[in-house]
């Protein structure tokens, strides 16, 4: 019962008036942002890290919780009041949350989206506080060649599975992984592949790479092929939600919730897949299957649960192994690793009071959510309303301001820029973003547990694959890679038939689509 | 989901896809990284203690996956595995790269850089926030610049008054609430 009493202490820290105050203005600007078009979960926790730059740890890590569940939020409003195709973590809520709208429907899509997140959220964050401190547990006890296993695991997994094909995902880590060698060699106290510039010997900031692939490329590649023209916003228009809604939805939130945890803990499951299995999962159970496309209560409720309750699943291997299963958990590292706070085993141990304050803050970020964004919702729709010249200006500004602010230097604005066009780039010719993320923070890690796994065993290669552990990982990714396989099979067939459902249902609508 | 507008052409008439040669650009230049990180690697220095796995090992594998990697993408294109264009709310997949917007924008964050630190965040920002706007079809000029002063001045004083951030004030230094 260790782990109650440690869960109430940090409720008592994080109720304090200032922390409530930071977790309040973390859900609402990191929803504000997350709604913005064109920003992703992970732009959103990448722009916004500069704001906890000067905080104590705890206050910014509350604040960050409150960033990150808000951007995980936001993103929802977007795509059902934005007619236009979205992100693909949030494209099924797209489809029949549009869907809704358009039908009249759209406040019930977002009262079962905030509902469901609200739902799949705490009861996942429950199952965060049951699973972290055991697996914690069992992974102190690991050294440093169950590491290297761990890191490889989320490495093959995260390049296979994201992306549109594995070779482009493993191209994406290896431009992750060379970044990530770019600074002093932790051993040898050399510098490597710093082409003697010297803001480049300590690395090149996480911060910087985040907002540049992120942030800077998603600006250069909207400017370089922008959509001109109105936006196509739909009105919000109908019933709240009805007694029937009520009724048709609660099963899809708990059945959200239950695909969406367990997807996030995995390596490279992340919000994407989890969305994907729920609909797919939602349509075969439901008995109106005809409605799933034009606009199903079930086809938002289950997606929109599981959505969130993939985001507190990635939290378990973040704060327990020190793992990034996504793009957004990589940025997540960087902001503990600003504090001097490596994420892994012994962070329960060692920083327990931190870590169960995050934790209780997660509660109430969900709590503030659910209260905000019902009500706030005209706000939203306000948002998405800002011409798109200066909504990427402004990205453009805060991106430079992030950087600038890394360390009050030049040559971070001109790398931010470099990395802009990379990850603009890589966008143009469908490389997935995350595995660089990725690479980048997990590159240095992993090589540093390589050397020692070897230096212990006297360069016998054998030890990084006889301890059990290690074993049981590489088992395990077996397993994963066929699992995945399958499930991205699943998801390529979802989509099909989706399209072919949406190209049969909607020839008028291709009229309509000529609005500009 | 990508093109509902799907006649092959944009309204200048251009093609949607670029030359074939412009998607070899990202594998090609993978691959020339893998060639410079192994090169590179030779020449970093290795300490007689390190018996077991050096300083070169792990970037030796590095160049070695980039290699590979970017062979293989560049064999996947020549045999017709294309990728798809990322989809996003504001993009249209229809249209080809606009360059001179592409141009304009650089030369905005450009400016930023080499103004920064002589003229002062509030100044270099204001142009940045302007020039892209401005680039991306915000009219009249003066709109942008006026907005962008304005988000400017007050990102000025929140993020070094309140957050204690530091960011050059140029010739506003020493003012009140500007540092």
């Amino acid at each position: 019962m260790g782990d109650f009493a440690a869960l109430l202490d940090g409720f008592t820290t994080a109720v304090q008036p200032i922390y409530l105050l930071y977790a309040l203005i973390g859900v609402t600007l990191g929803t504000a942002v997350g709604v913005l078009p064109g920003i992703g979960p992970a732009m959103t926790v990448a722009l916004l890290l500069p704001l906890t730059y000067t905080l104590e740890p705890t206050a910014a890590l509350i604040m960050f919780a409150g960033i990150y569940y808000g951007g995980m939020y936001g993103g929802s409003t977007t795509s059902i009041l934005l007619n236009t195709p979205g992100e693909s973590a949030s494209i099924i809520t797209a489809l029949e949350g549009n869907a809704m709208a358009k039908a009249g429907r759209g406040a019930a899509a977002l009262a079962t989206a905030a509902i469901g997140s609200f739902i799949a959220g705490t009861l996942a964050t429950v199952a965060l506080t049951l699973l972290a401190p055991a697996i914690a547990d069992v992974a102190v006890k690991l050294g440093p060649q169950d590491y290297v296993a761990l890191m490889v695991v989320a490495f093959l997994t995260v390049a296979a599975l994201l992306g549109s094909s594995p070779a482009r995902g493993i191209a994406a880590l290896a431009v992750g992984l060379f970044l990530g060698l770019v600074g002093t060699d932790t051993l040898t106290a050399q510098q490597r592949f710093t082409f003697g510039v010297p803001a480049l010997a300590d690395g090149i900031d996480v911060v910087v790479v985040a907002v540049g692939v992120f942030a800077v490329g998603e600006a250069l590649y909207v400017a370089s092929r922008m959509r001109r023209g109105p936006i196509p916003l739909v009105p919000i228009s109908g019933k709240f939600m009805t007694k029937d809604d009520m009724r048709r939805s609660w099963r899809p939130w708990l059945r959200g919730t239950a695909v969406g945890f367990p997807i996030g803990t995995m390596p490279a499951g992340g919000a994407e897949v989890a969305t994907f299995l729920s609909y797919s999962l939602e349509r075969r159970l439901s008995k109106r299957k005809h409605e799933f496309g034009n606009g199903a209560i079930e086809g938002v409720a289950g997606p929109e649960s599981a959505n969130n309750a993939a985001a507190a699943g990635v939290l378990v291997p973040l704060l327990t192994l020190g793992l990034p299963t996504s793009a957004t958990a990589a940025i997540i590292i960087a902001a503990f690793q600003s504090y001097g706070i490596r994420p892994g085993p012994l962070l329960f141990q060692n920083e327990s009071a931190l870590v169960w304050a995050l934790i209780a803050s997660l509660y109430i970020g969900n709590v503030l959510l659910l209260v905000l964004n019902l009500p706030l919702v005209g706000v939203w729709v306000k948002l998405l309303q800002i011409p798109r010249p200066y909504l990427y200006a402004g990205i453009l500004t805060f991106a430079a301001l992030g950087s600038y602010s890394v360390g009050a230097s030049t040559s971070d604005v001109v790398l931010l820029f470099l990395l802009g066009v990379l990850g603009w780039t890589m966008r143009r010719f469908g490389y997935p973003i995350a595995p660089a993320v990725v690479g980048l923070i997990l590159g240095p890690i992993a090589e540093e547990q390589l050397r020692r796994t070897l230096a212990i065993s006297q360069g016998d290669l054998t030890a990084l694959v006889t301890s059990p552990f290690a074993a049981l990982a590489y088992t395990a990714l077996v397993v994963f890679m066929v699992l995945g396989w399958w499930l991205k099979r699943r998801q390529a067939r979802t989509e099909a038939e989706l399209a072919a459902a949406a190209r049969a249902e909607s020839q008028p609508a291709v009229v309509e689509g000529g609005r500009r | 989901m990508s093109s509902v507008v799907g006649d092959g052409t944009s309204r200048t008439g251009r093609p949607v896809r670029e030359a074939p040669w412009a998607e070899a650009v990202f594998p090609v230049a993978l691959t020339a990284l893998g060639v410079f990180t192994i090169v590179d690697a030779t020449r970093i220095f290795v300490p007689g203690s390190a018996n077991t796995l050096g300083p070169r090992a792990f970037p030796y594998a590095v160049g070695a996956l980039l290699v590979a990697v970017g062979v293989v993408l560049v064999i996947g294109l020549a045999r017709g595995h294309r990728g798809d264009a990322e989809d996003s709310e504001d993009v249209d997949s229809g249209v080809g790269t606009d360059w001179p917007t592409v141009a304009k924008l650089t030369g905005s964050f450009a400016a930023l850089v080499v103004l920064i630190e002589p003229l002062g965040w509030p100044v270099a920002a204001t142009v940045l926030f302007g020039g892209t706007a401005w680039s991306l079809g915000a009219r009249p000029w003066w709109r942008p610049m006026l907005v962008g002063a304005v988000l400017a001045v007050v990102v000025h004083v929140v993020f070094t008054q309140m957050l204690g951030l530091f960011l050059p004030a140029g010739p506003l230094d020493g003012v009140r609430f500007f540092g």
